[in-house]
Formats: structure tokens, C-alpha cells, sequence
């Protein structure tokens, strides 16, 4: 049974009442005198005449003008035919743009990202007036393309200007979004329309029925899902590149070529295998900064181009400058023992404007620029609401034996003096808000926290360590090991990892300075580095190169590489599990959209139009 | 040599040449009493034979049929008939619907050719107008009245609403003489025939009814919704897809046709429908003939 969207237009059919009464009012008919009206009443007075049959004959054209108002009522009324058990009025879509919905389905054929654009092109023509929809794209975050609207022109427009993003996706964020939709306008359904390549479960607890539309399984692809580099010794680095392939793709050779500053160094060829991970190891020899770019080429179809190239920068080699106070020997005695460091302050070599690693136990040695900073026995300044320390005997509870800064260390023996203690209420969620990370915990307070901010690392012991057993035990020296290779990592000293895409590794540049970035597809934004010369946050939605300018003669390159296993794997998902033991399936077919039926009734009445026209003009007696 | 002057508008001299051949064909012998040169039925004093009776005392022994006589020796009276004046009334329909389409034009013309037949026979003829206004010519003979007749029907003056059959009542209230009555209408008015045609068989004048249709009512060219309006009685009706309604149209009026037929029949009538687009002459020297109405 056929519905009506524009019901309100029914009160059209008014119009009937006029009509009719129009019809015999304006019958103005033409007099013609004749000799004698005997006939004509005798014909009217025939039962044939006034026969039902006879009497529609007579009136046909009143009855076309009828039939004729009522079809175009009725199509004023948009009539449908529902296809759906169930339609919402309001209809969030979720639309994946991840980098794996770039995947094609044959060579030279249409993404899935184009599959799904058909399909919400699809529904946006056939969008009925009490119908709304709401376009949400995500990626790694969700933006609102629209809201609520049943403007066609504004929902096509969003839609063509989507585009894909070289960056993994993540459904927790879609379904955030459309949960913050659902504050301000009440909806129960969503659709999501993916190739369902995200982890089978989320924690996310619906508040509303999804919709999940599984689209078409993509070709084969084969991609770099990672790109380092560790120094070697001899002024050397070793370059690894993982390989991968998806989970349908067939065995194939693949090619990977190296370059360094645009040369080609290194190309080698490798059998990838079917779910085979095989890692590619070159050897560069660069003590000075370069720029890598590993570059993939197969002679098969490959699905996904965006995986296929990753960029990688190698810093300058040289040792770690590490400043170290003379007032703290222990701390020095540990450093002298380890390879490929300066120890600062020293009397034959000037120490450096900025150092790589900088072992703090007062506001003084705090303030020397690094990138990584060590604190003993001092309480950070946005700590000090939140702790206090008291002169007292204490042990640590318990400390993350997985961190990399406490791996093999062990505090159970450790007896601190110093006890600090937390504020009152003070939960391990006020140290979070601050982007504080607990790494040791004692009965009434942290021992130990770390910060990162941007590429700045802080180590804080909030007790001092010589008035503590630890430099008598042997995770001491451990412990300030791993602090030197944390230093080592954050400068790029001893690897180097290609950055992702997403958001651009933290830069450092000089304080308040204005940086224009360019990148792939267009992409160009203007940002200001912070009173620290800090560069944070740049998004880099696609992969490739992004040229960053401060003004300065030489602009900066930063490679963003796609990087994402999952991604290039293009595994999808049947069902999603959520955390209320939810579970969603997946479904394939393509939606049936209602089909409206206006046009048909519009056809109709122009048919009915034509019928009244030659019955109004034809010939005389025909009939 | 210089060709004659038309006696008449209505008739050429030709046609009226050709009259003096004919004269009117009537079934029964509705005759006056006055001699004339019609024959009667009852026996009379022509020299044609008609029939022998036994001979009566007082009869007239010269019509005695001796050569019988002489055979038998019974006497029988020859009986001859009796040529008696017959009165041809000619009635002309000259109501408003006979305004259209030359039908009234065609009535007269026809009354002149068949009052003509009857002056040229000796008969006695009268003509008189229905319809409107009264206008009567009063029984004339001879063909010496051939000129009044024509005047009276030069000079009717159409126009008028009275039904014929009102107009045929108001006739016979002056009428004497039996005949004819040639009734010259297209019979639309709507009233009852069937009683006027009865008074005029109950007066001794036998029917002959023409019925006169203008090529308008014979063939409406009418379609869509029209208004027709009676001429007569301005009475209106609003007719809807009359394209439609022609087929019975036609029905109607060929039954109505037959109606006026039968109606002449039983009274020993003659009904004749023509068009008023038709020539006199083709009705009075063919249809009228080949139907018997003239001989």
C-alpha cells in the first residue's frame, strides 16, 4: 500500500468543490433556436439517454476535469511505496573514509568509498520530504558534514566533497558523533555505511539500532605497513621495511625500491606470500640528515595505493648530550659507563645551547632546554596543587614493570624518604587531566610520573634519590639507562620510525614564529609555533610529503605514511559486538530505497490532460 | 418571340402547364352535392356506366335497360355515375417554425400546385393559414380563381404560435363541404394530431398530410452542449454532447414519421414527408405521383 509523505496536501481535494461547481456554472452554452423542441425532448426522455453509462457519457469531460485534479492532488501528496519495514525520520549516516575505502575493486574500477557515495546519492534522490538526513563522515575522527536536513542540493554538495583520508578508521568516533547528535535531536537509527574495516568489538554502548552496510569486498593489495630505521655502528643505519598484503590476495612479487634524498639507493624483490609478512632490512650509510622514501610496485592488480610509499627522516649522527649537575655523582657515575653520550658539564668541551637529556634537582637545571628532562626530588609546578612531600619512611606499591623507563627495574626493596603525598579527593584521573602518567605508586601518593608534550619528555621522581636505597640497588644504573635510550628516542638519535599519518610528529622551531604547511591533495594550512617554538597537532590526512615554511631559507619536509596493517589488509568485519553484548550484522544487499510514485501519477494526469483535450476537440458524431 | 410573363411567383408557367395534366388522386369520394367533374359513388347522371338495379316504380323508364328486358323480361335500371364538385381545402402551416429553412416557401408553392389541380378540375377550393393570424380564402372554382388563389398564398403572412391542431379546430368551425383536406406543416408542434386529423375525417375531408423538414431537422449539425431554444413557445433545453444523441434523434423523428402515417392511414389519408430543400416540381411531378397522390 502506497504512503503519503506530503499528507497535508490532501485538503487539495477542495478543489473538487469548485470544479464541479464552475463546471455547470460556466456551462455557457451556446443558444441555437430550432423549430420545434418536440424531438430533442423525446430524445432526452429515452431511457438509453439517461441510462448510468449514458449519463458518464454525457458528463465525460467534467469527469476528466475530476479525474485529471485528483491525480494531481494525489501526486501533490507524494505517494511512496515503502520498501523498508521501518523508516526513520531522522537518519544519521555514517560514512567511512578511512584509507581502505580508496581500495578498488577492479583495476581502474570505482572505490568503495565511491560505492558508498552511490548508495547516499541514491537516498538523497529519493530522499521524501519527511525524511531528513544528517552526513558523517570519520576516519580516525568523525565531522559533521551536515545536520539534519532534507535539502537535497546541500546533502549532494557535502557528498561530492567527501574524499578519502589515508588514515585508519575508528568507529568509536562515528558513533560519539552521532551520540552527541542524539542531545539535540532524537533519532533511533543510524546507518553506517563501511567496508567494516575496524575491530569486530567496541565498548561503545548504543543508544540507538544501527544500520551497518557492509560494501562490496575491494581487490587484492599489497602495501608497507612499517618504515624504520636503527643506527648501526659505522656511521650506518638499518632500514626495515615490513610488507603485507591483504587477506584475499594471492601470492605475488612485489618490488621495493629505496630512495634517499630522491636517489634511488637500494631495490629489492621479494615474494609475498599469501598472509605473509615479510620484512625488507637495507643498510644506509648517513651520518647527516635524508630524507627515505620506500616505494612499492607490483606487476599484479593492487587495490590500494596509498600504502605503497612511506617517507622516513634520519637525523644528523652524534652523541647524546646529557646534562648531568656534579650534585649528582650517582647519576654520573651511571651515564660514564654507557656508549655514544656527552656528559655535561665538563671541563674540556663547552656545553651545547640545548642538550638531548637533562637530569634536574633544582628550578635552575630545570630550566636548560631539552627535549627530555629527568627531575629528582622536585615537584613540577602544575604538581604542586596536587602533591605534597613529607620527610618520611616509604616503600612503593606498585610501578608499570612495562614501561620502558622501569623495564628491569625493580623499587619492591627501594625505601624512600621522602613520602609524597596526595592531596585530599585527589584521584588518579586530576594527574591524567594534566597528562601526567603514574609509573610508580606509593601508599599515598605517585612515585614516579612521566609527561610527553609534543616532542618534550618528563620524567619526574618526586622523591630524591639520594635520600633513598635506589642508586645501592641494581636498577639504578638500569633505570638511568633507560632514560638515556627514552632521550635517545625522543631526539631520533638512535631510530627512527616514519611518521603517520593523522597528525604530524611534533616539531621545534623557533618560539612565535608563523609556519605554512602544504601537502598532498591541496592541503595548505597556516600555523604559529608556541612561545616554546613548538608545532603541534597538524593534521595529515593524506600521505605524502608536507612542506612546512617559517620564513626561513630551507623549508622543512615531513613524510606522513599510511603505515596501518589493517588498513592495508582491507579485512572487514561481518558483525560488530558492542559492550552491552550487542551484537550488529552486517548486511551486503543494497538497500531498497521507497520508491515514489508522484511522477507516475503526474504522467497520468498529463495522459488524462491529452484524453480531455481530444475529447474536447474532437469531431462531431464520432462516438 | 417574347417569352410570357410569370402568372405567378409561386409556380412557373410551365409547371402550371404541366398541372392541367393532373389532377388530385382521392380514395374516398368525399364530394359535395353540387354536380362537378368528380365522380360519385351514389349513381348519377354522367354518361359513364356504373351499375344495373332493379327497376322501381317511379323511376325514370328512359333509363330502363330494354335490351334486358327483351331477354328476360325483367327491368333493370342502368345506373350511371354521378359527377359531383369535390372541396379541396389547402391548409398552410404558417407558425414561426415553418420560418426556417424555406419550409414555409415550400408550403406554399405546394398548396398553390395542388390548389391549382383542384381549380383545373372544377373543384371547389379553399386555402386558408394555421398557425397565426387567420387567413382564409374562401371556396373558390374555376380556373378563373386560379389568380385569387395565388394572391391569398402570395400574401400569407408568416409568423405566429398557434399549434396546428388549434389551428385545424379553428378551420373546420368554418368549413362546409366535403373533399380534401392538404394539411402543409412539419407537424413539430407537439400537440395531439390525432384528434385535429379525426375532425378533419369526421367533416368528410380526407388527409393529406405533408409534412415539410428543413435539411437542419433532417440532418442536425450540431455537437457539444448547446441550448436549444422552441421558436415558438421560447422554451429551452440544455442539451449535453448533442453529437451523441443524433443517432436518436433520428430515431425519433422517423418514428414521429411513422406516427403521422399511421395516423393518415386510418383515416384513409396520405402522408408524404419532404425535405424544404427539395424543388416543388420534383415533389408534385415525382414523389406525388409515383405515390398517387396526383394522377
Amino acid at each position: 500500500m502506497p504512503s503519503f509523505s506530503a499528507l497535508s496536501a490532501a485538503w487539495l481535494f477542495l478543489l473538487l468543490i469548485p470544479l464541479v461547481v464552475f463546471y455547470f456554472l460556466k456551462l455557457k452554452r451556446s443558444r441555437h433556436t430550432i423549430p420545434s423542441l418536440v424531438l430533442w425532448r423525446q430524445v432526452l426522455a429515452d431511457q438509453r439517454v439517461n441510462a448510468p453509462f449514458q449519463k458518464f457519457k454525457r458528463n465525460l469531460l467534467l469527469l476528466l476535469q475530476i479525474l485529471l485534479l485528483t491525480l494531481l492532488v494525489l501526486a501533490a501528496m507524494q505517494p511512496f511505496l515503502r520498501r523498508e519495514a521501518s523508516r526513520a525520520e531522522r537518519l544519521p549516516v555514517l560514512i567511512d573514509i578511512s584509507a581502505s575505502m580508496a581500495a578498488l575493486d577492479t583495476p581502474g574500477g570505482s572505490s568503495r568509498l565511491d560505492a558508498a557515495k552511490k548508495r547516499v546519492r541514491e537516498m538523497i534522490d529519493t530522499l521524501p520530504p519527511d525524511q531528513d538526513l544528517a552526513l558523517i563522515a570519520f576516519a580516525k575522527s568523525a565531522r559533521r558534514l551536515t545536520g539534519f536536513t532534507n535539502n537535497q542540493r546541500e546533502l549532494r554538495l557535502a557528498l561530492d566533497a567527501l574524499a578519502v583520508e589515508d588514515v585508519a578508521g575508528d568507529l568509536d568516533e562515528a558513533l560519539r558523533m552521532a551520540q552527541a547528535l542524539t542531545r539535540t535531536v532524537a533519532f533511533d537509527k543510524v546507518l553506517l555505511l563501511s567496508d567494516g574495516n575496524f575491530p569486530a568489538k567496541t565498548n561503545f554502548e548504543l543508544p540507538f539500532k544501527i544500520d551497518f552496510q557492509r560494501l562490496a569486498d575491494a581487490g587484492q593489495n599489497y602495501g608497507i605497513t612499517a618504515f624504520n630505521a636503527r643506527r648501526a655502528p659505522g656511521g650506518k643505519w638499518d632500514v626495515f621495511v615490513q610488507l603485507a598484503a591483504s587477506a584475499e590476495a594471492e601470492t605475488a612479487s612485489v618490488s621495493v625500491e629505496l630512495e634517499m634524498d630522491g636517489r634511488v639507493i637500494g631495490s629489492e624483490s621479494v615474494t609475498v606470500p599469501k598472509g605473509g609478512t615479510p620484512r625488507l632490512v637495507f643498510s644506509v650509510a648517513s651520518d647527516q640528515p635524508a630524507q627515505l622514501r620506500a616505494h612499492l610496485t607490483t606487476t599484479g592488480f593492487d587495490s590500494l595505493a596509498a600504502d605503497n610509499t612511506a617517507s622516513l627522516t634520519l637525523s644528523a649522527a652524534r652523541p647524546l648530550a646529557v646534562f648531568c649537575p656534579p650534585a649528582l655523582p650517582a647519576y654520573r657515575h651511571a651515564l660514564e659507563s654507557l656508549d655514544g653520550l656527552t656528559v655535561f658539564p665538563r671541563d674540556d668541551l663547552a656545553s651545547p645551547a640545548a642538550f638531548d637529556l637533562v637530569f634536574a634537582a633544582t628550578v635552575d637545571d630545570l630550566a636548560r632546554p631539552a627535549r627530555t628532562r629527568c627531575t629528582i626530588g622536585l615537584v613540577p609546578e602544575d604538581l604542586k596543587t596536587l602533591i605534597s612531600v613529607k620527610s618520611e619512611n616509604t616503600s612503593a606499591l606498585d610501578w608499570r614493570r612495562e614501561s620502558p623507563l622501569l623495564q628491569h627495574v625493580q623499587l619492591g626493596d627501594v625505601v624512600f624518604m621522602d613520602l609524597p603525598v596526595a592531596a585530599a579527593d585527589v584521584k588518579e584521573e586530576a594527574f591524567a587531566n594534566l597528562g601526567y602518567e603514574i609509573l610508580a605508586q606509593g601508599p599515598r601518593g605517585p612515585l614516579i610520573v612521566e609527561r610527553t608534550d609534543g616532542d618534550a619528555l618528563l620524567i619526574a621522581l618526586l622523591f630524591h634519590t639520594d635520600r633513598s636505597t635506589l642508586p645501592y640497588r641494581v636498577g639504578f644504573p638500569i633505570f638511568v639507562s633507560n632514560v638515556v635510550q627514552a632521550a635517545l628516542k625522543q631526539s631520533g638519535l638512535a631510530e627512527a620510525a616514519a611518521a603517520r599519518t593523522g597528525v604530524l610528529p611534533p616539531l621545534t622551531l623557533a618560539p612565535g614564529r608563523a609556519v605554512h604547511i602544504t601537502g598532498p591533495g591541496g592541503f595548505a594550512r597556516d600555523e604559529r609555533t608556541d612561545d616554546r617554538g613548538q608545532l603541534t597537532g597538524i593534521p595529515a590526512p593524506r600521505a605524502g610529503d608536507y612542506t612546512l615554511t617559517d620564513g626561513t631559507a630551507t623549508p622543512r619536509h615531513i613524510g606522513a605514511s599510511l603505515l596501518s596493517p589493517a588498513e592495508t589488509s582491507l579485512a572487514t568485519v561481518t558483525q560488530i559486538e558492542f559492550a552491552d553484548q550487542l551484537t550488529v550484522a552486517a548486511t551486503t544487499a543494497v538497500p531498497k530505497a521507497d520508491r515514489s510514485l508522484w511522477w507516475l501519477l503526474a504522467c497520468a494526469g498529463f495522459v488524462v490532460l491529452l484524453v480531455e483535450w481530444w475529447w474536447f476537440q474532437r469531431r462531431p458524431g464520432v462516438a | 418571340m417574347a417569352e410570357a410573363p410569370q402568372i405567378t411567383t409561386l409556380l412557373s408557367n410551365r409547371d402550371l402547364d404541366r398541372l392541367a395534366r393532373l389532377r388530385l388522386n382521392a380514395a374516398r369520394r368525399f364530394t359535395n352535392r353540387s354536380r362537378g367533374e368528380h365522380l360519385a359513388a351514389k349513381g348519377g347522371t354522367s354518361t359513364e356506366f356504373c351499375d344495373f338495379r332493379d327497376y322501381s316504380p317511379g323511376d325514370d323508364v328512359r333509363f330502363v335497360d330494354w335490351n334486358i328486358f327483351a331477354r328476360i323480361e325483367r327491368a333493370y335500371v342502368k345506373q350511371f355515375h354521378q359527377e359531383e364538385e369535390m372541396h379541396v381545402a389547402v391548409l398552410v402551416d404558417a407558425s414561426n417554425s415553418m420560418l426556417f429553412e424555406g419550409k414555409f416557401d415550400l408550403a406554399c408553392r405546394l398548396a398553390a400546385a395542388l390548389g391549382v389541380l383542384g381549380l383545373r378540375a372544377q373543384e371547389k377550393v379553399s386555402a386558408g393559414a394555421l398557425g397565426g393570424a387567420a387567413q382564409r380564402l374562401r371556396p373558390c372554382t374555376g380556373r378563373m380563381s386560379m389568380g385569387k388563389l395565388f394572391v391569398f398564398l402570395e400574401s400569407l403572412a408568416p409568423g405566429g404560435e398557434t399549434p396546428i391542431e388549434q389551428g385545424i379546430e379553428g378551420f373546420l368551425r368554418q368549413h362546409r363541404g366535403r373533399g380534401v383536406a392538404v394539411v402543409l406543416s412539419d407537424f413539430l408542434s407537439g400537440g395531439d394530431l390525432r384528434r385535429a386529423f379525426s375532425q378533419l375525417h369526421s367533416a368528410g375531408l380526407e388527409v393529406f398530410a405533408v409534412q415539410i423538414l428543413g435539411p437542419g431537422e433532417l440532418a442536425p449539425d450540431v455537437t457539444g452542449d448547446l441550448r436549444f431554444v422552441d421558436c415558438e413557445t421560447h422554451g429551452h433545453l440544455d442539451i449535453s454532447s448533442a453529437g451523441d444523441l443524433l443517432g436518436l434523434y433520428h430515431e425519433y423523428r422517423l418514428a414521429h414519421e411513422a406516427e403521422l402515417s399511421a395516423l393518415c392511414q386510418q383515416r384513409s389519408g396520405k402522408f408524404l414527408s419532404v425535405s424544404a430543400a427539395e424543388p416543388v416540381e420534383e415533389i408534385v411531378f415525382g414523389t406525388m405521383r409515383r405515390k398517387g397522390w396526383v394522377v
